[in-house]
């Protein structure tokens, strides 16, 4: 005999495998549209983005009826847990593609800006991150989340690095201060979207370990005061 | 449950932690078994229950969980049951002890408030202490007092200490008879579901007396509800089929047990 407790804990899972699964195809198709000029995804990702909203909802209300209805404890609180936390990072995932495609929609005009920064090296270690960290949620893959740490510095890197490019490319050339600056909260976009890859893999570590990494090097030697 | 060898050492392991992490040991179990007739309900437990701290017993229906309990104050004898191993109290074997002595210090609480009808609350209160002849009634009426303050009723029965204990809320009867069994004065409190019949509320001061009465005894609690377990006690046992599966820290045993036959009994996937 399935328990309601099942049934309701399976419909968690797939629905947060649908959202991912969206958002996965929203952060692949604004890079897409960034990379070429002929996509024209940029309505695609918008409208994707209402069904990401609706799965956020959607994924609030079933945790909550969870948690409410049958106090889970050990995994299956800890996967309820780790539910509400990926939601919201997928969530503004979504949200970061849909920014991504309106500033690449703004700098049309200027596009072989982009090929003269590190924006596409940027753009495509993103990619794998969140396609890593979706994935790694999905299989409960330990090794795939951990892996994601790695690139994260090196997203930090090609950020300043992009940034210092843009700012060069203002002063060489006034007439580009508007796509630059576009291009620069584009770059930014991008890092934040590196962050949410990585807090996903922190998320998961949490799942399967039931260890907290989250701030783990900031908070080293710091103590709450009474 | 065929528990392997290795799994066995792991819970005697986690066992030893305790024993170690605890300043001092009221109870100590050591290869404990329970027969009734020639069925074997409990086999070879042992286990220590730490001096002042709240340790539940978990575990379907069937498990040995009342057993055990019932094993540590010799209640078993009753219903004709037998035990092998030791049980230590303070370091003196309860099978030696005289059982209306033992009982005296290790008190019990049952799933059904089973006050004395005819008796009034504050007769029921020292009733135990009545029958031990002590009559003193300026001391007894201390007692009733300070063993209703110490079962969180007083306030509200302290202008009706005449009235029927019979004539209270099922609640307030299930307090009644823990400040029964306090005003005797127990080291251990044994309690076997002790808020199963009660309503949240009832439920919600049962637990909250669980947390004061800590400061001043060791309690054993047996329960079938996984949320009070995680909330009243300090340390968790889980027992399948007469068998200790897994004894730690309750906040450990309800995030990460080390067993998933723990973990599948917690979370509701068998039992």
């Amino acid at each position: 005999m399935e328990r309601h407790f099942e049934k309701e804990f399976e419909e968690l899972k797939t629905t947060i495998n649908k959202m991912a699964s969206i958002v996965d195809e929203q952060v692949e198709s604004s890079f897409r549209d960034m990379e070429d000029a002929e996509a024209r995804l940029y309505k695609s990702v918008k409208q994707r983005d209402r069904e990401v909203d609706a799965y956020d909802n959607l994924i609030m209300a079933q945790c909550e009826n969870l948690l409410a209805l049958y106090q889970p404890v050990a995994s299956d609180l800890r996967f309820i847990l780790t539910a509400i936390k990926i939601d919201s990072q997928l969530e503004r995932c979504g949200d970061i593609a849909v920014n991504i495609v309106q500033r690449v929609k703004k700098t049309d005009n200027f596009r072989e800006l982009i090929a003269q920064t590190d924006l596409p090296e940027m753009a495509k270690i993103t990619r794998s991150m969140v396609k890593d960290a979706i994935t790694a949620f999905i299989n409960r893959d330990l090794e795939l989340a951990k892996s994601i740490w790695v690139n994260d510095d090196i997203v930090d890197e090609l950020n300043k690095k992009i940034f210092n490019q843009l700012v060069e490319k203002i002063k060489a050339n006034p007439e580009f201060a508007e796509a630059c600056a576009h291009l620069i909260v584009l770059t930014r976009q991008i890092e934040r979207l590196a962050d949410h890859a990585t807090n996903i893999s922190e998320d998961i570590i949490f799942l399967i370990e039931n260890e907290i990494v989250t701030h783990k090097k900031k908070l080293q030697d710091f103590q709450l005061p009474e | 449950m065929d528990m392997k060898i290795h799994e066995q050492s792991e819970v005697a392991a986690a066992v030893e932690e305790i024993k170690v992490h605890s300043r001092e040991n009221k109870i100590s179990v050591k290869d404990l078994c329970a027969y009734f007739g020639k069925t074997k309900v409990l086999k070879n437990i042992t286990m220590d229950i730490p001096s002042k701290k709240v340790v539940a017993i978990i575990g379907p229906s069937g498990c040995g969980k009342s057993t055990f309990l019932r094993s540590i104050n010799r209640m078993h004898e009753v219903v004709g049951g037998t035990i092998t191993g030791s049980i230590l109290l303070d370091g003196e074997d309860v099978m030696k002890l005289d059982p209306v002595y033992l009982r005296r210090k290790i008190g019990m609480v049952f799933q059904k408030p089973n006050p004395f009808p005819t008796m009034s609350i504050a007769n029921n209160v020292v009733a135990g202490l009545k029958m031990n002849g002590f009559r003193n009634k300026k001391a007894l009426k201390g007692i009733v007092e300070k063993a209703l303050k110490q079962a969180a009723l007083w306030d509200e029965v302290k202008d009706n200490l005449n009235d029927s204990g019979a004539n209270i809320s099922g609640g307030q009867q299930q307090r009644l008879c823990i400040a029964r069994t306090i005003a005797v004065n127990p080291e251990v409190i044994l309690m076997d579901e002790p808020a199963s019949a009660l309503d949240p509320i009832s439920t919600a001061k049962v637990e909250e007396l669980i947390f004061e009465l800590k400061k001043d005894f060791t309690i054993i609690i047996v329960t079938h509800n996984m949320q009070q377990a995680a909330r009243v006690s300090d340390y968790t046992a889980f027992f399948y089929m007469g068998e200790l599966v897994e004894y730690s820290d309750t906040k450990k045993m309800f995030t990460a047990p080390d067993k998933k036959q723990t973990e599948d009994y917690i979370t509701g996937r068998f039992g």
